[in-house]
Parts: structure tokens; C-alpha cells; sequence
């Protein structure tokens, strides 16, 4: 079983619990898929989907989006596109912020100023 | 920490404290209710306001909001808005709590007191995520706020300007205070699968943006003002419940703290500071009603909830004041029956 199908499955199972319309059918429905399609990603038989179904999912779960195109073995059409702008600086600046703690990782993003008032 | 994400969010996050932390607070656009003494549903929201960093355009943007710091969001005149607060789930605990205080003109929005640190329990003077999911007003009386309307600064429309007489600050005040994390892990602990999710929302308020593409038309000439800044003033009634804070005083984090400013340009100052073309001018309640867009109601029955500020509601409401000053009565004012309403919470639904 795949990691991202055994987690997908995890999640919409827990939903299920108190919750039908996270049914096999009823959640591939809203993502726009067949039920069959899905149970077959969930097992792990097939791999994981698009991008645009990935996202789809894991709104449907209640993932985070980046995440679950991690677990797909993917990376969002939109980080590649700003990754290929600087290739050189974004590789050097992932490299050098692998081995950091998250909240260290999220010292660097640009945070809004605060001022006097 | 805060952070803009895709501008358009405002992303509070204290990985110090926890590192789910992390409370997202979006600023709707929506309908202006009528101002006519009369009580509404929650109107839809119709999208999010964009959002910069003032900074970004530092050689245009007033050297005062630059002082000041935080960020700037285009609104026209009378147009209202809404504050949204989404937290964060921790797998297998619970939704992460916040505190979280909202002012305009540093003026409090639930208290009418003047802006201070810290929180205040009498009267409580904040909001707490996620028992309250949105803001939409002044808390003037029970279950009952002025919607937040945008008017220019100047000529006393303003909550700031109608209990300090002054026009100093305008804009929007926000500030946040996380649970404490020993508090977070005793009142959450860890729960058996079956305990998990409890999910009751059929509907969402805030989807309601891919309508007001549809409805575009005759909006082009509407709107738009020439002073640049902008205060928020007492608009309409709507029926809101604030919650009262089911916590200790002593369970919120006062050491960890992250506020924002949240200037508001007019259409004009947006155009000629960021280049960018404002968002089309609000949906009429013609729009509104002919696209049939819904109402919402939003009450637990059995929740404590505020009273409202007597100072708050002594105030001018638009409408108002318009007469008072002599100004041509506020447009699109008419009272409205609204056609849709629906249940957010799959409660009993108050009679209309």
C-alpha cells in the first residue's frame, strides 16, 4: 500500500466515522473522480493522481495541499515555477535549511512589519 | 510570527508556543446591510479583499502608515467587510484557541474602549477562535453588531471620530494571543479515534466569490472617493453572536503576541500606490437579492454570549450621521427582506 493512499484513506476513514458524506463514492464524486479510481489509489494499486485531483483530495480530507503532493511524490506546479525563476538561490537556500527545526525554517519568510501605533 | 500568504491572508503563527498554532484571519468582502434599524442575517461573503505589505510600495504609501507598519487593503466608500478566523486542527487533540482583540481607529470593537494591550475579562474587550468564527460588526447589544462599514476620515463618520474627535489612526487593529501550551495540552489531550471530529457545517459563508464574477455589469462607474484614508463606522444590524470566553484569564499566553495594522487605501490610492485595478465595486442589494445569494444564521442556543457596549451603541450609525452632518442620504439603503437564509449550524432557525 502506498504511503499516500494508505494516509488518504486514513484521513477520509476518520471523516467517515461521524460523517457519510465521506463515503468512497460520495468524496470521489466531489473531487471529480470515479469511485473506482480512488479506491484503486487508496489500496495503492494504482499511483497517486494529478496534481489537480491531489489538491482536489486533500481538500476534500482536510490536508494540506503541499503535503499531500509530498506524500505523491510531487511538488505544486506553482513552487516549480518559482524555483525555475532562481534555480541556483532556491537550491542553495533549500539545501542550507534542511537540517533546521520548522519554527527556525519559518524565521526566514518574510514576515509583515510591525510598527508604532 | 505573521506572515501574508497569498495575499490575501494573514497568518498568525507562535511555533514557540506550539507548532500548530496558527490562526489565519481573511477580511470579506460582502453586502452592505440596510441601515435601517432593522435586524439581518449574516450576509455571504463575495471573496477577499487583496492584501500588501505597505512596504512594497514605501516611495508612494504616506510616510505615517509606513510608521505605523502592516498592511493595506483596498475598500470603497461604504463599502462593509467582514473578519474571518480559521484555526488550526491538532490531529487527535482539538482545535488550537486564541484570543483575539479587533479594533478600528484603535477604538475596540467589542468594548468601544481605547486601544490597549493585554486582554480584559469586565468587560471582556476580545473574541475567542474558533467558538467565534467571524466579526462582522460593533458589538452594540446582544447578538446583535453594526456591521463594519468603510467611510472616509474627516467628517465624523468614524467610530474613532465619534468617541475621541479625532481622525488620528482609521483602519483596522488586529492582535492575537495564543493559549498557553501546558494549558492547550491539559484541556486538549489526546483522544481515541472515535472522539475526533465533530462535523455539523453543511454550509460555508465565505464561498460565495465566484459570484460576484458573474454579476460584473453596470459596476464600472460606482464608487471611488478622493480622500485616501479610510475609518470603519457603524453600519447596519445583524444578528451575531460574541461569545463568552469559556476559558481562564490565566490560560491565555500574554508573553506571545503578534498584531497588525491593517491600513485601508480607497479605490483611487490603490490604483495610483500599487498600480493594481481595485476589485469591482460591491454587489447592490439588487445584485444581491436578483443573484440569490443567501443569508445566513448562526446561533448556539445555549452558548453565553455578550452583552455589547452601551458606548458603542450610542454611536451615530451611518445613516445617521449622514443626516445629521447634511450629507446626501447613504444610496442603496433600502429595507430589504432577505430571500435565502440559511442554517450554519444546523440548529433551530430564528423566525425572520
Amino acid at each position: 500500500m502506498s504511503t499516500f493512499g494508505s494516509y488518504l484513506r486514513s484521513k477520509r476513514e476518520e471523516l467517515l466515522e461521524n460523517d457519510r458524506r465521506y463515503s468512497l463514492r460520495q468524496v470521489a464524486e466531489r473531487a471529480g473522480i470515479k469511485p473506482t479510481y480512488l479506491s484503486q489509489i487508496e489500496r495503492g494499486e494504482l499511483d497517486p493522481p494529478s496534481e489537480k485531483t491531489t489538491i482536489a483530495l486533500a481538500k476534500e480530507v482536510g490536508q494540506d495541499p503541499d503535503v499531500m503532493l509530498a506524500l505523491a511524490g510531487k511538488v505544486s506546479s506553482d513552487l516549480q515555477a518559482i524555483i525555475r525563476k532562481h534555480p541556483k538561490a532556491f537550491a542553495d537556500l533549500i539545501r542550507q535549511l534542511k537540517d533546521l527545526p520548522e519554527h527556525a525554517i519559518l524565521r526566514v519568510v518574510r514576515e509583515v512589519r510591525d510598527g508604532e501605533w | 510570527m505573521l506572515y501574508l500568504t497569498d495575499n490575501q491572508k494573514l497568518s498568525f503563527r507562535f511555533p514557540e508556543v506550539h507548532e500548530q498554532a496558527r490562526l489565519t484571519i481573511t477580511l470579506l468582502r460582502t453586502l452592505r446591510v440596510p441601515d435601517d434599524g432593522n435586524d439581518y442575517p449574516l450576509p455571504a461573503g463575495l471573496g477577499c479583499f487583496p492584501v500588501r505589505h505597505l512596504e512594497d510600495f514605501a516611495p508612494r504609501v504616506p510616510a505615517t502608515w509606513l510608521k505605523r507598519g502592516g498592511v493595506m487593503i483596498p475598500m470603497y466608500q461604504s463599502e462593509a467587510l467582514w473578519v474571518n478566523f480559521e484555526t488550526t486542527y491538532v490531529a487527535d487533540q482539538g482545535t488550537y484557541p486564541f484570543a483575539i482583540k479587533v479594533g478600528t481607529g484603535k477604538i475596540n470593537a467589542v468594548t468601544g474602549s481605547s486601544w490597549a494591550e493585554g486582554l480584559t475579562r469586565g468587560p471582556q474587550d476580545y473574541v475567542v477562535a474558533p467558538k467565534q468564527e467571524s466579526l462582522d460588526g460593533y458589538a452594540t447589544g446582544k447578538d446583535i453588531v453594526r456591521q463594519f462599514v468603510a467611510m472616509p476620515l474627516g467628517k465624523g463618520y468614524s467610530v474613532e471620530e465619534q468617541i475621541t474627535q479625532s481622525d488620528q489612526w482609521g483602519g483596522l487593529q488586529v492582535q492575537v494571543y495564543p493559549m498557553k501550551r501546558e494549558v492547550f495540552e491539559k484541556r486538549f489531550p489526546v483522544k481515541p479515534p472515535l472522539a475526533r471530529f465533530s462535523l455539523s457545517n453543511d454550509y460555508s459563508r465565505n464561498t460565495f466569490d465566484d459570484f460576484t464574477s458573474a454579476i460584473k455589469k453596470v459596476q464600472a462607474g460606482r464608487g471611488s472617493t478622493t480622500k485616501p484614508d479610510m475609518g470603519v463606522a457603524p453600519g447596519g444590524r445583524i444578528r451575531q453572536q460574541i461569545f463568552a470566553d469559556d476559558f481562564e484569564s490565566t490560560d491565555w499566553d500574554l508573553a506571545q503576541t503578534s498584531r497588525c495594522f491593517i491600513h485601508l487605501c480607497n479605490s483611487a490610492l490603490w490604483k495610483s500606490l500599487t498600480g493594481e485595478n481595485p476589485p469591482t465595486p460591491p454587489l447592490t442589494q439588487r445584485d444581491y437579492q436578483q443573484a440569490g445569494l443567501p443569508w445566513f444564521n448562526a446561533f448556539k442556543e445555549k452558548a453565553q454570549t455578550l452583552t455589547g457596549s452601551a458606548k458603542l451603541a450610542s454611536l451615530e450609525t451611518v445613516a445617521d450621521h449622514a443626516q445629521t452632518i447634511g450629507d446626501p442620504p447613504l444610496k442603496d439603503n433600502s429595507s430589504l427582506i432577505p430571500q435565502f437564509v440559511l442554517d450554519l449550524w444546523g440548529g433551530s432557525k430564528r423566525k425572520q
